[in-house]
């Protein structure tokens, strides 16, 4: 054996157990994560709407080095964290829309936001913002079988 | 719901009568402003504002690029005639614009140039945005027909020519700037980018007039005329100007339609944003694209989740108000000649010019002469009431030989 190799081939395995690891604490993170889905939602989940059998929570994520509080800030991008719950616990059904408005000014977002699944109910929209001060109004829309629930929240960003 | 803190709101509405209460009559007596107005004015402040460097450009920040892009910003022979520099259009004495209703390159332009100070903090560049990055929007003049009709070729000749330009370059980026290198045109546009991020605009009449609010020095406040603070209070309240003349920059950073005509004489139209959300989305400078230096391309949010829509004709970016009063003429074709004439604008603006399905929260404001001259005080008030700033200095870098 070149004894040249043996720190090169355990440096190796040591970057391969340390992607092992990774992989095992991101994957217990998912796990977990999902084990958290409250339902009911907690406080923590964020702001509560209920129509019909579902009940949605949503919260404003941090995806901008500027927010640094769970505030909505203006004209800046932000995510959601959506959590669906129904009378059995966390709810089967998809977030398959998600928007906002300005009623009283009749635009929408200059952004198409996208949804992502991450189990358990819950979801993640990404590219939102509010562009204009004012009041906004977030619209989900949730699908259970084919029946499409829309879910409205007015918000009000300054 | 509502984000607001009620906490403050106690402390502002506190303020709010303090600074009624004991303004001294030189300041004319202050209406007093509410606590969600005092919190309106907090929330265009503090200035300057944070600003985290550009991951996009790997030289954003670096001192030799900044002092390679600061040469190449004033250097005429970038253009095809040897003739026309960045800075032939962006004056500094004229807060980086040229006091043109419509700018001239090599050629008449169709729209305003637009100054410069404080670039760095916008999201897109150009009256239609059709730029998502400070150097994309820096190259296109050199390479436009119209503008300045330069090429890589000429740019290499050019920097290898230059004994200071080639080490200034080979400092910034680590290699000879080679002809034959594909980016070698986008690292002279990062360069420019980077000089064109320390333009600053140092503080206002409005920024220590805010600031003195936020301390609860009523004193100080109370310097802010009398007339400025009448046309803040047009502003955030009827005229609903802070709707988009929002935060630090009195800019939300997109775009709207506010009844300037787009017709360009004599059968053309600039179709505003529409055509801006096409050309970026087809150019290969974009933040989508493989010159980002940002390689996790979260500086790219707003590109990816972009919103074409139909109502996107005909709008234009919504300017910063700050250093108005040096960037005269205004509006996208630079055809409103004073502050004066904007704020008629939308005093007698004509709703028949608007969209149908565009914003329905503009109507006009019809001001009066003496509310006119308020709001254009107050507008002024957002301009440095010394003379215009110098560029700051490049930062010290080890000298080229």
């Amino acid at each position: 054996m070149n004894p040249g190799s043996q720190p090169i081939k355990s440096r190796r395995w040591r970057y391969g157990d340390f992607l092992r690891r990774a992989l095992f604490l991101t994957a217990l993170g998912a796990i977990t994560g999902a084990a958290n889905a409250a339902c009911p939602p907690a406080t923590t989940d964020g702001t509560t709407i209920t129509r019909g059998e579902i009940t949605l929570a949503w919260r404003p994520l941090q995806v901008d080095a500027f927010l640094k509080s769970g505030r909505i800030p203006m004209a800046r991008h932000f995510a959601l964290e959506v959590q669906l719950c129904d009378k059995n616990g966390v709810s089967t059904a998809q977030l398959v829309k998600a928007d906002a408005s300005m009623p009283a000014h009749k635009h929408g977002m200059n952004y198409r936001p996208t949804i992502k699944p991450l189990g358990n109910g819950r979801f993640r929209v990404d590219g939102m913002m509010f562009h204009m001060a004012g009041q906004w109004q977030l619209a989900f829309e949730v699908q259970a079988g084919k029946e499409i629930t829309r879910l409205t929240h007015d918000v009000q960003a300054d | 719901m509502t984000f607001r803190r009620t906490e403050h709101h106690r402390s502002r509405r506190v303020l709010a009568t303090l600074l009624f209460l004991v303004a001294p009559a030189a300041a004319a007596e202050p209406d007093g402003f509410s606590a969600s107005e005092l919190e309106r004015i907090a929330s265009h402040g503090p200035w300057p504002t944070e600003w985290l460097r550009d991951a996009g450009n790997r030289v954003s920040a670096n001192p030799a690029a900044i002092h390679l892009g600061q040469r190449l910003f004033f250097e005429p022979r970038l253009s095809a005639n040897g003739r026309v520099a960045c800075a032939t259009c962006h004056d500094p004495a004229r807060g980086f614009q040229d006091g043109r209703t419509t700018a001239r390159g090599l050629v008449d332009g169709t729209r305003n140039t637009p100054g410069l100070l404080n670039v760095r903090h916008q999201r897109w560049f150009g009256w239609d945005g059709g730029h998502d990055n400070l150097w994309s929007a820096s190259l296109r003049p050199i390479l436009d027909r119209g503008e300045m009709s330069g090429s890589a070729a000429r740019t290499a000749t050019l920097l290898r020519g230059s004994a200071t330009l080639a080490c200034q370059y080979r400092k910034a980026f680590g290699k000879a700037p080679a002809a034959t290198d594909p980016e070698l045109l986008v690292n002279v546009a990062k360069a420019i980018a980077a000089w064109q991020e320390t333009l600053v605009s140092p503080p206002t009449p409005f920024d220590r007039f805010r600031d003195a609010l936020e301390r609860k020095d009523l004193a100080a406040a109370a310097l802010y005329p009398a007339a400025a603070q009448r046309g803040l209070k047009i502003f955030l309240g009827r005229g609903q100007c802070s709707t988009c003349h929002a935060g630090p920059l009195f800019t939300n950073g997109e775009f709207g339609d506010i009844g300037v005509p787009f017709f360009i004489k004599p059968t053309g139209v600039d179709p505003g944003r529409q055509g801006g959300v096409k050309r970026l989305l087809a150019s290969p400078y974009n933040l989508l694209g493989t010159h980002n230096d940002d390689a996790t391309r979260r500086n790219a949010t707003g590109t990816q989740y972009l919103r074409p829509e139909h109502r996107n004709f005909g709008e234009f970016k919504v300017p910063t108000l700050r250093n108005l009063t040096l960037t005269a003429p205004y509006m996208h074709n630079g055809t409103l000649a004073t502050l004066r004439d904007v704020v008629r604008h939308y005093s007698e603006l004509d709703e028949d010019r608007l969209h149908a399905d565009g914003e329905r929260i503009l109507k006009p404001l019809n001001l009066s002469e003496a509310e006119s001259a308020d709001l254009v005080a107050f507008l002024e008030s957002l301009s440095p009431d010394a003379a215009p700033p110098a560029p700051a200095k490049p930062p010290a870098v080890a000298a080229c030989r």
